[in-house]
């Protein structure tokens, strides 16, 4: 069996895993026995959602993003003011807080493209700050620093409708997820993807390969506002709550974390943080108050464990095993230092000695 | 006289007070393998980044097949038919030497930002072009290796495999021998002269072993301190008194 049928084999073994998760056999079921709700479960899917669109940025793209709880929190408001103010279906108000965040992806986009590295990083902290800003003094509006709560529309079309109990939400979620966890395959695996990776790895080379870096990383930009504005729009209708903390940086900061846990640059390594991370959260968070240290300590053991995410480090061991030892070429030694005169950094240690 | 395929007409560039390079020309014909050459310090690399589009000169021009590409941006410069090596391999580390070269073709073939996979044809037609860039440069058994395990000449020829994925009609290569021991630079140099005798390319060089330079180049340009010294075929050069007083020093002209 290759490595990819296991991996489709892996994959559909753990979506069955999350859709029996709540089905109750009696009085009995997987969620009762851990004393979760279903509702956290969503809550899951959502922040692994969310988690992804960091990842297709920095874990596939190279660009490190501190501001993709603005596009989470421009799909969470996006759909409780069209909810409040429109009184639009659910549909509608999911399709309306996504097209929020791309819009403001497509904005600040140009400014970010500007920068690289850790200046591209404050620059999208700095924009979520902006969103986060706004959400708080526009108080006639947004509600301001309370927030604002808004009721959950009815999901249909004409002639049909249903309310959304707790568990039927979950399944549509998991929907969602799925869609959203193939496109995402799609994506990283297509010549479009491969070169965002080989962005990451040297963005020079690409561009000395006679392509524009900066429209692949804008089209990942607005890419990533997409999943992460889906995911706020659909965590808002899942709590009826829509608050500025949605936009700032403590939330972007979870969803790096969430990512990192579970593994940058790999599909599902943001499930698994955000399965460690959402449940660990619940469950420690009944026993004590002071639950952010333990989740702290949980990750600071996780990152210095496995440095690529739980995940990751995984899938990195069996791709080494698959790959063999490291090679050792027959040539003929390769630096000039080993024939006498050192180059590059053996050369600027040598000077530096002999000053 | 053959035809002009890049040129470069006065070109300067400062970096704060210092002058790198000082009012400099050339002229590559077409077909021919041309040699920058200069101590260290002498702006050769600097020179050579603002042909490639990695500096916009202070001064000056830099035509490419009669057009204006001083200030155009690198990567449509290799649209145009351009391609460089760094002196550092530029490279994916973690990709196999196969993935690093089908970035290259992906981008040739107009490719690169299609989310759907090409077809079998067109995948056949991908994998028979990495091959024959692998049989160029004698890779085919490190194909599946992440070019980070590769040795250093390895890894300057995948790169400059990658430089040809992209089907350019004028190479640039900075300084593709350094950091090489005596058996790898003479691959280097055989591969050199494969791009012009077998590919037709027009390759320019930069590099600072007389010895290569006269053995392989057509004409040579000698820079010191930012200026141009002196320009000509290997014999003019290596008769030229300015350079054997300047920066050669009289044995190394005497062994060739």
């Amino acid at each position: 069996m290759s490595r990819q049928t296991q991996g489709y084999i892996a994959a559909i073994a753990a979506i069955a895993l999350l859709a029996i998760f709540p089905v109750k056999f009696g009085s009995f079921s997987l969620l009762s026995l851990l004393h979760l709700d279903v509702s956290i479960l969503s809550e899951m899917l959502l922040f692994a959602i969310a988690a992804m669109s960091v990842n297709l940025l920095l874990g596939y793209t190279g660009q490190m993003s501190f501001g993709n709880a603005a596009y989470f929190g421009l799909g969470a408001y996006g759909a409780g003011l069209s909810i409040h103010y429109l009184n639009v279906h659910f549909i509608a108000a999911t399709l309306i807080g996504t097209a929020a965040a791309i819009l403001g992806a497509l904005i600040i986009g140009p400014f970010l493209l500007r920068r690289r590295g850790i200046y591209f990083s404050l620059l999208t902290l700095a924009f979520g700050q902006v969103f986060y800003f706004i959400a708080y003094r526009a108080n006639q509006f947004t509600g301001g620093e309370d927030g604002m709560s808004f009721p959950r529309p009815y999901v249909g079309f004409a002639g049909w409708h249903t309310n959304l109990h707790e568990a039927t939400f979950y399944y549509l979620m998991l929907i969602v997820f799925v869609a959203v966890l193939t496109a995402f395959w799609l994506i990283v695996r297509s010549p479009f993807g491969r070169t965002l990776q080989a962005i990451r790895q040297n963005e020079l080379r690409v561009r000395y390969l006679g392509l524009d870096t900066n429209k692949f990383i804008y089209v990942a930009l607005v890419v990533s506002a997409a999943m992460a504005g889906l995911a706020g729009a659909l965590y808002g209708l899942l709590i009826m709550f829509a608050a500025p903390l949605m936009l700032d940086w403590h939330q972007s900061g979870d969803f790096v974390m969430i990512m990192i846990l579970g593994g940058a640059g790999t599909i599902w390594g943001p499930v698994v943080g955000s399965l460690i991370y959402v449940i660990g959260k619940d469950i420690i968070s009944t026993l004590t108050q002071t639950w952010q240290i333990y989740i702290g300590a949980l990750f600071v053991i996780c990152v210095l464990a496995f440095p690529r995410g739980l995940l990751g480090t995984l899938l990195h061991a069996i791709a080494r095993r698959d790959v063999g030892a490291p090679i050792v070429e027959d040539t003929m030694p390769h630096t000039a230092w080993e024939t006498g005169t050192p180059t590059g950094a053996a050369a600027v240690a040598v000077e530096q000695k002999e000053l | 006289m053959a035809e002009v395929l890049l040129e470069a007409k006065g070109v300067s560039k400062h970096f704060g007070g210092v002058v790198a390079v000082n009012n400099v020309s050339v002229t590559v014909e077409k077909g021919s393998i041309y040699a920058v050459i200069g101590p260290n310090g002498a702006g050769k690399t600097t020179f050579f980044n603002t042909l490639s589009g990695f500096y916009i000169p202070d001064g000056g021009q830099v035509i490419y097949r009669g057009r204006d590409i001083t200030t155009m941006p690198n990567w449509q410069r290799i649209q145009l038919g351009m391609s460089r090596t760094f002196q550092t391999p530029s490279i994916f580390p973690e990709l196999s030497v196969y993935d690093n070269l089908l970035i290259g073709v992906q981008s040739q073939k107009k490719l690169a930002f299609r989310l759907r996979l090409p077809s079998a044809s067109r995948q056949r037609e991908i994998d028979s072009k990495i091959d024959e860039l692998l049989g160029f440069v004698n890779l085919r058994h490190l194909k599946d290796r992440p070019v980070a395990e590769l040795s250093h000449g390895s890894q300057r020829l995948c790169e400059i495999a990658m430089s040809l994925s992209v089907d350019p009609r004028l190479v640039l290569l900075d300084e593709p021998m350094a950091g090489l021991a005596e058996a790898e630079t003479e691959r280097i140099m055989n591969v050199i002269r494969d791009l012009h005798d077998r590919l037709g390319l027009t390759v320019l060089f930069v590099e600072h072993n007389m010895r290569v330079v006269l053995s392989l180049a057509h004409r040579i340009a000698v820079l010191d301190r930012g200026n141009m010294l002196a320009e000509g075929t290997p014999s003019e050069i290596s008769s030229n008194a300015a350079v054997r007083e300047a920066y050669l020093g009289q044995e190394v002209i005497s062994h060739v």
